[in-house]
């Protein structure tokens, strides 16, 4: 056993020196302080559209028509590699770790934030044959308010958020996000498992703005919040499975898997409603990007084009019950939602103030605190 | 050699960063950084989190009680009398659990729904009118039993396995009644499985989220759901990994004076 006791001393030896190595490496992954704010720097330059190699494509699973993907890879003699993210922050953290997609879909406010530190690439209109279709005259997309000139995204989806209940468990619903708290749905409702939309729901029933940081107002909703904890099944974003399965009969639910339920699910299509509350919704939408380290721009700009042609958006369309705002694509979405007009989606509806912003951290911890102790209480 | 640096370059580098983080802040921009502050660690006094704490150690305790009422009469039946199926069965246990546990727990959901098959069964049976299993204690803990069970059944059924049948027999001469020889011979016998499971159940469980995301209601937050929150919406990995470090010092002291325990009391009875 003593002739174990030199290599001993190599392990330890060597264990402080990886940890050196590790700490040294760290600078490298941004976990050491930085005095450099993110300058303006020009954004990373437009790609031309041409074939420059395989699409690593970079989504939420499932969001977006098998048959759309299956078509590029047709036309253009190219595979599309899949990866999925399952949250935001998890999308986020991958490509700020290094890792090269080609394109990926971030929400708006996440588009603001990787725009600003340099981590997407610019995308030239001139370079899209089909890029009339969300940038014509007028449109809402030309400088929507979290990607100036909209340089550096494409919009993808709009999505609406608001209360879907079942018409054959509940007689009265009074359009207010005060149906949330209904007596008769108790122990049957859902909030979404979502700390933006929580927080929002509650904050416009008090009047308040939907990005809310004001501790006194934070405070307010997390009473009003603890206050609906007895009427409540559960918190869940799984709000397709919730209403589907008949646990939920009142819903804070996301429009377009609202439609989907309705549309796609239900035994009986009248046994599903679906109100946007007269205090306000939030409205939101994604994006389409290209990172700034792409090893495949090209092809993800040919990818872009190909998802705005107007026959692969209304089958998109098709697929997910969420509005595209591609112009000629519209229209399907429209005779979706055409018997339920509160699930319905105009890109107007963007020019709302209700959009989840860019808040900068100590704003997000604060809304984080209080999100958590209402699901902790 | 090689197996220490390997484990020093990807789970003692990790760890490293972890606790790194947990004395570290949350600049502006979003981006953790590291740091020498305890502030995280003062913030973890809270009565909520020690609520969370208690209650997530009440569900994994259930959960350890539950794998081993199930997971013992199976590992029994299989090792004892599997004949030559045995590896047929072992393997059938352990095939489902290569399908991702969050696809299981959805899988679950579609059964136990209010409107569920489960659900219609007992309609059409007229027994009841449904039962609401989804979205109470019940339910996560169920789902952490049925995530965790393999970690159970392999351990006892290799300690049933490696037992001497003839203890069995000789028991049964000694003790007479079945009941008597299984508490004062197999189960002894195979104590170290147990316990060994036992640790592999109530580890995980203790730190899980996905069952309480899925199954659970409005009242049944885990501290591994606070976790996570933190690690995602929240935007704070250097509190996420406060609590991850306090959290891993409390399950080392527990694990430590359980090792302890049950290692000598094995040590007793072999």
């Amino acid at each position: 056993m003593t002739g174990a006791v030199p290599s001993a001393t190599r392990r330890s030896l060597l264990k402080g020196g990886l940890a050196a190595g590790a700490v040294a490496g760290f600078a490298g992954c941004g976990y050491v302080p930085s005095k450099t704010k993110p300058t303006e720097s020009p954004l990373p330059k437009s790609a031309k559209s041409r074939v420059d190699g395989d699409l690593v494509y970079f989504n939420w699973a499932d969001y977006l028509d098998p048959g759309v993907l299956k078509g590029f890879q047709e036309e253009y003699g190219v595979k599309v590699i899949e990866s999925n993210f399952d949250s935001m922050e998890g999308m986020y953290a991958k490509i700020n770790a290094g890792n090269q997609y080609d394109i990926t879909f971030p929400i708006a406010k996440w588009v603001a934030k990787m725009r600003r530190e340099g981590k997407l690439r610019a995308i030239d209109k001139d370079q899209l044959s089909n890029a009339e279709q969300v940038y014509y005259s007028g449109s809402y997309f030309n400088d929507p308010w979290y990607d100036a000139k909209s340089a550096v995204s494409v919009p993808f989806t709009v999505y609406k958020t608001g209360v879907g209940w079942r018409t054959d468990k509940i007689d009265a619903m009074t359009g207010s996000w005060n149906d949330l708290w209904n007596e008769q749905g108790a122990g049957h409702i859902f909030t979404l498992d979502d700390q933006d939309e929580a927080l929002a729901m509650a904050a416009l029933l008090l009047g308040y703005d939907v990005n809310t940081a004001k501790a006194s107002e934070l405070d307010e909703i997390k009473k009003l919040l603890i206050s609906q904890k007895k009427y409540l099944r559960g918190y869940s974003s799984d709000d397709v499975n919730n209403m589907s399965g008949g646990d939920a009969w009142i819903h804070h639910m996301w429009s377009g898997d609202f439609l989907y339920v309705r549309e796609a699910l239900a035994k009986k299509k009248t046994d599903y409603d679906f109100e946007a509350p007269k205090e306000g919704t939030p409205i939101n939408s994604d994006a389409y990007a290209i990172p700034a380290n792409a090893k495949h721009p090209g092809t993800a700009m040919l990818f872009i084009d190909w998802l705005l042609r107007p026959e692969n958006a209304v089958k998109n369309i098709q697929y997910l019950y969420y509005p595209f705002p591609v112009k000629d694509a519209v229209a399907a979405f429209n005779d979706l939602a055409k018997d339920v007009p509160d699930a319905d989606l105009d890109v107007k509806d963007l020019e709302n103030p209700d959009v989840f912003r860019l808040l900068p951290a100590d704003q997000v911890q604060a809304r984080a605190a209080v999100w958590t102790e209402v699901k902790a209480s | 050699m090689v197996p220490t640096a390997w484990m020093v370059a990807f789970f003692v580098s990790s760890m490293l960063v972890v606790v790194l983080l947990s004395f570290g802040h949350t600049q502006a921009d979003g981006q953790p950084v590291f740091g020498t502050t305890p502030a995280n660690f003062a913030a973890l006094w809270d009565p909520v989190y020690l609520e969370l704490f208690l209650r997530s150690l009440g569900y994994a305790l259930a959960t350890v009680v539950l794998s081993v009422a199930v997971a013992y009469p199976v590992a029994y039946a299989i090792a004892l009398h599997g004949g030559r199926y045995k590896n047929a069965l072992i393997a059938a246990i352990v095939v489902p659990f290569f399908a991702s546990y969050l696809i299981r727990m959805y899988a679950w959901k579609a059964l136990l729904s209010d409107e569920g098959l489960v659900n219609s069964g007992l309609r059409k049976t007229g027994l009841s009118d449904g039962i609401a299993f989804l979205n109470t204690p019940w339910a996560v803990v169920g789902g952490l039993v049925y995530g965790f069970v393999v970690f159970m059944i392999l351990p006892v059924y290799a300690s049933l396995e490696r037992m001497d049948v003839s203890l069995i027999e000789a028991g049964k001469d000694l003790y007479h009644g079945p009941l008597r020889t299984f508490v004062t011979v197999t189960i002894p016998a195979t104590r170290a499985g147990l316990y060994g499971g036992m640790l592999l159940v109530f580890l995980p469980a203790l730190g899980d989220f996905v069952s309480a995301q899925l199954l659970g209601g409005p009242r049944t937050y885990m501290i591994g759901n606070l976790i996570q929150q933190q690690f995602a919406e929240g935007q704070n990995w250097p509190l996420g990994s406060a609590m991850t470090v306090a959290m891993m010092g409390a399950l080392t002291l527990l694990m430590v004076v359980y090792l302890r325990a049950t290692t000598t009391r094995t040590r007793e009875h072999s």
